[in-house]
């Protein structure tokens, strides 16, 4: 047995796509220009809040339309520490830097506290509709409170220090935080936390049966999914250099559900390899045209008829199918046998 | 605030809330029955607006300057949306009933997104909208456009033809019959799927039907349907999923709390609304005039 099989045996797909994933991260900026550079901080940055949705779309089996509302937190969280540390001159210290960043993820997981005490109470469509009022909620109060968050204009000017400025500096913060995050998450969702999760999205009333505090859970879950949708925002500002309200509204969850559902939510590295996906096929299509909307449409509608459990659902189903066929193959050889010795 | 203010406050309100509730009468209508909630009914509507414009266009050219062609472009804007929608649910939406809920609004919102670079496509990027040359009338001391009315007497008259259908005709007994129990009606012998599709070509339909009748009022442009979409899900939510009397009553409401709101805090509005839906959704999520059995 390879490594390679045997990181499948113990960790399912998300093992080796994990691997391929981080030697392709780790070798983006050897690439020419800074142009791939830029994209697969996207990619990164997008991806781990595709991940965080997933925390309550793959696993604890409840569709939230207005988990962006949470980006959009971290993201004008990190914005307005980041404006008032900076000096008149538009420059900011390392240290006040990364403590702007700090300042997303709690205040998303705050908001998601209050979000989250809300919709944990519904299941299925109520849940999403709750979600995507929530966040529509969110998204207006941001646009139109515009003494303390500039309304429609947005937050300009998060020009990071110095040293960040290099698109390859930041690309490597980047990964180095969303691989700690994934670290994080990977732990979360291998614990007896992360399987009560699965019981809850597979059968809600029998866990309740085994005496788990549903909602409680489900709460918690909410929580930490918020938080880490707050850390992809707040590393979302420094990277675009601006935040402004359409990171709350609903078009942007509907990114975070795109490339859940195109990498497959049925493992943790899912909505990342989806992420690669989305975001490369955006950096290539918008070169040629601006119909966009038309391309990713197709490919969603691609995915929903005919691979529903995304990319990764796919091979897995290959995967099975082949080691099903082995299996059975050799199961008939070994009666041979037997039918040879009577 | 004086009395007359008040009053124009309240039609506006009105006539707001009519639209609304043409535009939500079929999402209403296609989510009771199928249970599909269908991201992309704003952005039929939108096609169903621009196809009235280019049939009022094209009626233009061939028999000369008239507002009354608007009568057949919005007939026969219905009528092909309807076929078009006829189509969808029997290639598309038909495939992803055995599905999780998820997928099926993910396919909606393909939709959304094909469909709206679709009408980039074949109208372009410029808004378009009729001009009827209606002069705006005076009425309690301040000017208002006399189509308001027409608006809210198409959203009455939506309204009863729904009711009427729904109550008094053996296709709309069925179809309420449908929402209850799919599996009795199909075991009485009726076929579901032939159903589902009329369900879906009338919801698109009045969809289209919306677009026409709001085109003299407002321009139609690319990216609306993103608002409105959420403003028909919070009408929905609020009336409770499937009560077409819920749509309407819930529609007007929209339609006054948002024109009053617009007094007090004019970015505000749509806030407003979003708020009404999180307390309707937490006291009742089944909404107002929705049975909780469904819930």
């Amino acid at each position: 047995m390879s490594w390679w099989s045997r990181l499948y045996a113990r960790h399912g797909l998300s093992g080796p796509v994990a691997v391929a994933l981080l030697v392709f991260f780790l070798l983006v900026p050897l690439l020419p220009g800074k142009f791939w550079t830029h994209v697969s901080t996207e990619i990164l940055i997008l991806g781990l809040f595709a991940m965080s949705f997933n925390l309550l779309y793959g696993y604890m089996g409840q569709i939230s339309f207005g988990h962006a509302a949470f980006f959009g937190l971290g993201a004008y969280a990190t914005a307005m520490v980041f404006t008032r540390l900076k000096t008149a001159g538009g420059e900011i210290g390392m240290i006040d830097f990364f403590l702007s960043l700090l300042a997303g993820p709690p205040i998303a997981a705050l908001g998601a506290l209050i979000v989250g005490f809300f919709c944990v109470r519904l299941t299925g469509i109520y849940f999403a509709m709750l979600s995507l009022a929530f966040g529509e909620l969110l998204y207006y109060i941001v646009f139109s409170w515009y003494s303390f968050t500039k309304g429609d204009d947005g937050i300009q000017g998060l020009l990071p220090p110095q040293f960040f400025q290099d698109p390859v500096h930041y690309y490597y913060l980047t990964l180095a935080i969303v691989i700690a995050a994934l670290i994080v998450m990977w732990r979360i969702t291998e614990s007896p936390f992360g399987y009560i999760m699965r019981t809850l999205r597979d059968n809600q009333r029998r866990a309740a049966f085994l005496g788990i505090n549903v909602r409680l859970h489900m709460l918690v879950n909410f929580v930490i999914a918020g938080a880490f949708a707050g850390l992809a925002g707040a590393l979302w500002g420094p990277f675009s250099r601006s935040v402004s309200p359409t990171l709350l509204g609903w078009q942007e969850s509907g990114i975070a559900v795109f490339m859940t559902l195109i990498g497959g939510a049925g493992s943790l590295m899912g909505p990342l390899l989806g992420s690669v996906i989305y975001t490369c096929l955006q950096a290539v299509v918008t070169m040629f045209t601006s119909y966009w909307p038309l391309a990713i449409g197709t490919v969603i509608l691609l995915i929903v008829l005919f691979a529903p459990g995304g990319v990764l659902g796919l091979v897995e189903k290959r995967i099975k199918a082949r080691h099903g066929a082995a299996a059975a193959a050799e199961f008939a050889a070994e009666i041979e046998a037997a039918d040879g010795e009577t | 605030m004086d009395l007359s203010a008040f009053a124009i406050q309240l039609f506006s309100g009105l006539s707001r809330g009519m639209v609304l509730f043409l535009l939500s009468a079929g999402l209403s209508l296609i989510f009771g029955v199928m249970n599909i909630l269908n991201f992309a009914h704003a952005t039929l509507w939108l096609v169903g607006g621009y196809v009235t414009y280019s049939i009022f266009e094209f009626l233009s050219a061939q028999l000369g300057v008239s507002p009354w062609h608007i009568l057949p472009a919005i007939l026969g804007a219905t009528a092909l949306l309807g076929l078009a929608g006829f189509l969808l649910e029997r290639f598309l939406i038909s495939r992803t009933y055995a599905r999780e809920l998820p997928e099926q609004l993910l396919l909606t919102f393909a939709l959304v997104l094909i469909i709206g670079d679709l009408i980039k496509l074949v109208w372009g990027v410029e808004n378009r909208r009729i001009s009827l040359g209606i002069e705006p009338i005076e009425m309690l001391d301040t000017f208002v456009n006399p189509y308001h009315f027409v608006i809210i007497a198409a959203g009455i008259a939506v309204g009863l033809g729904l009711w009427f259908f729904l109550h008094r005709t053996r296709f709309g007994k069925i179809v309420r019959a449908a929402v209850y129990s799919r599996n009795m009606v199909s075991a009485l012998g009726i076929r579901i799927p032939m159903i589902y599709a009329g369900v879906f070509a009338l919801g698109v339909g009045l969809a289209a039907f919306a677009g026409g009748v709001f085109l003299p009022l407002l321009p139609m442009a690319l990216g609306v349907d993103h608002d409105v979409i959420v403003q028909c899900f919070a009408v929905v939510v609020i009336g409770g999923f499937g009560s077409m009397l819920g749509t309407f009553v819930a529609a007007i409401i929209v339609g006054v709390v948002y024109s009053f709101s617009i007094l007090f805090w004019p970015d505000g509005a749509l806030a407003m609304i979003f708020l009404i839906v999180i307390l309707v959704l937490i006291w009742r999520p089944w909404g107002l005039f929705g049975t909780e059995l469904r819930y």
